[in-house]
């Protein structure tokens, strides 16, 4: 099987896989990294989104081979692992956003790619970036307010 | 019997540990002997001979607390710990949580004392035992029915009372004082000028030399509302443990567990339930890397699961794999070569559209009587020019949680070791070790027999991603249990997939029901309810036992519905009118029925609710006008008096329980819980004010817009809600504000409170607008989330508004869970008439309006 460099959360690994293996399950199985999560395999649901060079990515649905040239960061690598947290997982704490938090490392990936684009999003741009991500237990209400917090706006 | 004698008959009796003891022992063996360092500092010493839930690290002072129920968003872990801890004084910085495995006999909670009397439902079904339980081993980690803090509150309390009392008699012993000069706070004993931390050992040793304290006096004990810290959030937000790691990306849910040498497990099932393999050919699927071994899941003895097979799986292929995605690859070789035989199989010929026409025949003809008044409802009732008429629709859905199934088994020397995101610990415990036994899955387990598959079943909990009812079912956890008996020695990870969670969900029921009644002038004189929905019961049994199991769970005998489902919204139907009948039709099911998140509630509530407004119109009425006439003056519903034998209340007593303590001490043991229609119309008359109904009603009328009303009583908890909708110039529908109030007693965790309604409303929303399974041949027609939708952020409404009444604070708390969805699909019906659309009787509603997607 042919060898990948992937650049994770500012670390170089170097991994053996199918070429058409999806990027999350490069991250998950291979470099044990389980923050990132499953939830359709087909871009629907967005729990698995990371960055690519700090878009926000679904990475069931890019195969390890279209990413190994880029930077790659995940919900582990947003807070530089023990440094201060993100705006956004701080305002998420704040607001008691999260219920089972399966979906909540994709919808703070998702966001964080939001502000980076839009530093004071509205409710629209808001819509538009997060529309990708569902979370069942419907904290979609929150997780427009910690938004609005993240970015210092009315929350 | 004295509390030495009893528990000494316990162990006797073999029912083993678990009475609840109120007090600290703390045996000096235990302190310095035969614990080991490590055990120690994990696990602490037990505070309380059979405790459970609380043990402490000496020296350290570490109060670690074991969570026993299932975290799957409500914040239970931390909510009932922080319950224990505020009763105990603990400082929540020095507090631990530690989640339970399955050990459901560690966390039954007996009477702490002997009850002679005859106690009414629902504790006479435990009287065959020898002990009395006010929550019995059996369900008591299962987290379903809304029912974690309504049951716990109290023994969490009495848990952290008699420990404080405890540590404040053993301090009035170190320092020579009067035990009333010892006050707790905040991890310190204080007396005078004096002090001790929680984990001296001095305190400690003194506290292993008292006995239990007495029931009585540990009542006597608890805090005053007063003096909470936590508890209804009085001094401090309640804590929630697991929310730093949430945002980090750092807890372990099902999938994430890494064990040497473990391989990953994906399953081809038979679409069609009780469906059989006829031949398969595994020489594609093994040529794929990584791909180790292609393997049947069922021993060949055993019949395909599904309608009637408890929770025996499907019949299905398993490729077992290096990672995930060669067994994603090694599935899709194998796929094509499976040939299913469904030839003799009753339900390859489900269709769920031909199904809706025979729910609708079911309804036609008289059905088992549910519940009457004294007089009679009969044909002369009804006057043509008066009657109204309608049928409701609900299909099946699916639960979808965010977590697909998944479950990580090993089997090793006649021993097998699970992890895995269930609800229901101790039933997918017994599962499992059902097939590890060999025994038959409908077959009754005796005490023995439990207690042997607690010892060679190990189950470990992580953090649910999400449940809604789907992972009450122990199915996927019984297909990894499978695997790992033929993989002897090697950790198998099964992982489903989203279309395996869409494609082989135990599917809420689908359901019919059919409303007449008649109004004359303004009020209504008659009405009927029929309901037929596919009951759980017909998935779970075969029907050779469906009357011994209707016995057992309260009237319906298979195809009709069960007493657990009836009492979801049918025998406590809220409205006074003169004359009721309320029946139940059969259906039959042919694909796998479960729970969803408020199950019957959901369609019970659809159609009484939507049919009120219906009433309200012909009568000329204002819907919450008219709603509260129907609901009559606050009264107690008196089900017995009008032909309901067993009202199932989410298994609690209606009535309180005052039973004499230690001596001649009458204490209230258990607090009722009727169905009171005072709350009912307390949280209408409360959303009518927070939504400003009367004006918003007057000032959108005749316009595009509007407001709809609906109220229910589900999991002994009362909501209201108010849904405010528009149409724009292309009739999309908007959701302005959705209002809604909810009396659940004492809000424990006012924050979690709110967070699950406000999900009520998303999840009701969802299923309303937008939920729909259908089946074809007998197989599910949906797969993914692109033709299973599911409500996003740009569908939701911008205003969601949380009320929650204020209560006494010695009511006693109620479920919250589930209480949220049942009034969000009547009440966006209602809204939708009342902005000039169409009236849907059906679910998914997108069919008739245009919702935005």
């Amino acid at each position: 099987m042919p060898i990948f460099q992937l650049n994770v959360n500012g670390k170089r690994h170097t991994v053996n896989v199918d070429g058409n293996m999806p990027l999350l399950w490069a991250i998950r199985d291979v470099l044990g990294l389980k923050g990132t999560k499953f939830g359709c395999g087909v871009a629907q649901c967005g729990a698995c989104t990371v960055h690519l060079d700090g878009r926000a990515v679904r990475s069931c649905s890019v195969d390890v081979g279209a990413a190994q040239l880029s930077n790659i960061t995940t919900i582990e690598g947003l807070s530089y692992d023990g440094g201060e947290l993100h705006p956004c997982q701080k305002a998420w704490i704040e607001l008691g956003v999260p219920q089972c938090g399966f979906c909540q490392p994709g919808q703070i990936m998702s966001a964080a790619a939001l502000l980076k684009a839009h530093p004071h999003p509205d409710d629209t741009q808001i819509d538009d970036a997060m529309r990708g991500n569902i979370c069942r237990c419907g904290t979609y209400p929150r997780i427009r307010a910690a938004i609005h917090k993240a970015a210092g706006d009315r929350t | 019997m004295s509390n030495v004698t009893r528990r000494k008959f316990l162990r006797d009796a073999g029912i083993g540990a678990g009475a609840l003891v109120w007090g600290c022992y703390i045996a000096p063996d235990d302190l310095f002997g035969k614990l080991s360092l490590p055990k120690l500092i994990h696990e602490g010493v037990p505070l309380g001979k059979d405790n459970f839930f609380v043990s402490i690290v000496p020296i350290e002072g570490t109060i670690v607390i074991t969570t026993h129920r299932a975290e799957m968003g409500q914040g239970i872990r931390s909510s009932l710990a922080a319950v224990l801890a505020d009763e105990m004084e603990a400082d929540w910085d020095r507090v631990r949580l530690i989640q339970a495995r399955a050990a459901s006999d560690k966390y039954a909670i007996k009477f702490p004392f002997e009850v002679k009397n005859e106690l009414p439902f629902p504790y006479e079904k435990t009287y065959t035992l020898k002990e009395q339980y006010l929550i019995p081993a059996e369900g008591s980690q299962f987290t379903d029915s809304s029912r974690s803090m309504t049951a716990y509150f109290k023994p969490m309390r009495l848990f952290g009372a008699g420990v404080r009392l405890t540590f404040e008699r053993a301090t009035a012993k170190v320092f020579n004082v009067d035990v009333s000069e010892c006050h707790a706070r905040q991890h310190k004993i204080y007396a005078g000028n004096n002090s001790i931390d929680f984990g001296d050992p001095r305190l400690l040793f003194h506290a292993s030399k008292l006995g239990d304290p007495k029931y009585v006096d540990v009542d006597d004990a608890l805090k005053k509302p007063k003096d909470w810290v936590f508890i209804n959030a009085a001094k401090k937000p309640m804590p929630f443990a697991d929310a730093e790691d949430m945002v980090t990306g750092k807890p372990i849910y099902g999938a994430d567990y890494h064990l040497d040498g473990m391989l990953t497990a994906m399953i081809e099932r038979c679409p069609v339930a009780n469906g059989q393999i006829k031949s398969f050919d595994a020489t594609a699927a093994l040529a794929v890397p990584g791909v180790r071994n292609v393997q049947r899941v069922l021993p060949p003895n055993l019949p395909p699961g599904g309608v009637g097979q408890a929770f025996i799986p499907h019949a299905g292929i398993a490729v077992i794999a290096d990672n995930t995605w060669a067994a994603l690859k090694g599935r899709r070789a194998l796929r094509p070569t499976i040939v299913w035989d469904n030839d003799q199989n009753p339900n390859a010929a489900y269709d769920s559209t031909n199904f809706r026409q025979t729910l609708k025949d079911s309804t036609a003809s008289k059905g088992n009587l549910v519940r009457r008044t004294k007089a009679d409802v009969t044909d002369a009732d009804f006057d043509s020019a008066n009657t109204v008429e309608a049928e409701y629709y609900v299909p099946h859905l699916a639960q979808a949680p965010m977590e697909p199934p998944v479950a990580t088994a090993l089997f090793k020397n006649g021993t097998i070791e699970i992890w895995a995101p269930t609800q229901n610990p101790d039933g997918a415990q017994q599962a499992v070790g059902r097939v590890l036994l060999n025994i038959a899955p409908e077959a009754d387990l005796d005490e023995g027999t439990k207690k042997r598959i607690r010892e060679i079943v190990t189950l470990h909990m992580p953090l649910l991603g999400g449940g809604f009812g789907r992972k009450s079912k122990p199915d996927y956890i019984i297909e990894a249990a499978f695997l790992a008996i033929q993989n002897p020695g090697v950790p198998i990870r099964l992982q489903w997939t989203r279309e395996d969670d869409i494609q082989f969900s135990y599917y809420n029921a689908v359901s019919s029901q059919y409303m007449k009644a008649n109004v004359e002038g303004k009020k209504t004189t008659a009405l009927l309810q029929r309901s037929a929905f596919t009951s759980f019961f017909g998935t779970l049994f075969p029907e050779s036992r469906a009357k011994a199991r209707a016995e057992m769970f309260g009237g319906g005998v298979y195809p009709y519905g069960s007493g657990i489902e009836r009492a979801q919204g049918l025998e406590d139907m809220p409205f006074n009118v003169p004359k009721l009948l309320i029946e139940n039709c059969p259906a039959k099911n042919y694909i796998r029925v479960g729970w969803m998140r408020s199950v019957a509630n959901l369609y019970h509530a659809f159609a009484i609710g939507s049919f009120a407004d219906e009433l309200a119109r012909k009568a000329g009425e204002d819907s919450k006008k008219y709603l509260l006439e129907l609901i009559g003056e606050g009264r107690l519903l008196d089900l017995p008096s009008e032909k309901v034998a067993l009202y199932r209340n989410n298994e609690l007593p209606i009535d309180i329980i005052n039973l004499p303590v230690e001596g001649s001490q009458v204490r209230q043991i258990v607090p009722g819980y009727p169905p009171d229609t005072h709350h009912l119309r307390a949280v209408v008359q409360k959303v009518a004010e927070v939504s400003q109904w009367d004006d918003n009603v007057r000032k959108y009328s005749g316009t595009r817009r509007g407001l709809g009303i609906a109220a229910h009583r589900s999991f002994l908890s009362y909501v209201a809600t108010v849904i405010d909708v528009s149409f724009n110039e292309k009739d999309e529908l908007t959701i302005n504000n959705v209002y809604t109030v909810v009396d659940c007693g004492l809000a424990v965790n006012p924050d979690r409170v709110k967070a699950q309604m406000e999900g009520a409303v998303v999840y009701g929303l969802s299923a309303a607008l937008l939920g729909e399974i259908t089946v074809k041949n007998g197989a599910v027609e949906q797969h993914n989330f692109d033709d299973y939708p599911v409500l996003r952020i740009h569908q939701t409404p911008r205003n969601i508004d949380v009320t929650i009444m204020e209560v006494d604070k010695e009511t006693p708390p109620t479920g919250i869970g589930e209480v949220g969805v049942p009034t969000i699909a009547p009440a966006l019906a209602n809204a939708i008439v009342a902005a000039g659309g169409p009236r849907i009787r059906e679910i998914p509603f997108y069919r008739k309006v245009k919702v935005l997607l």
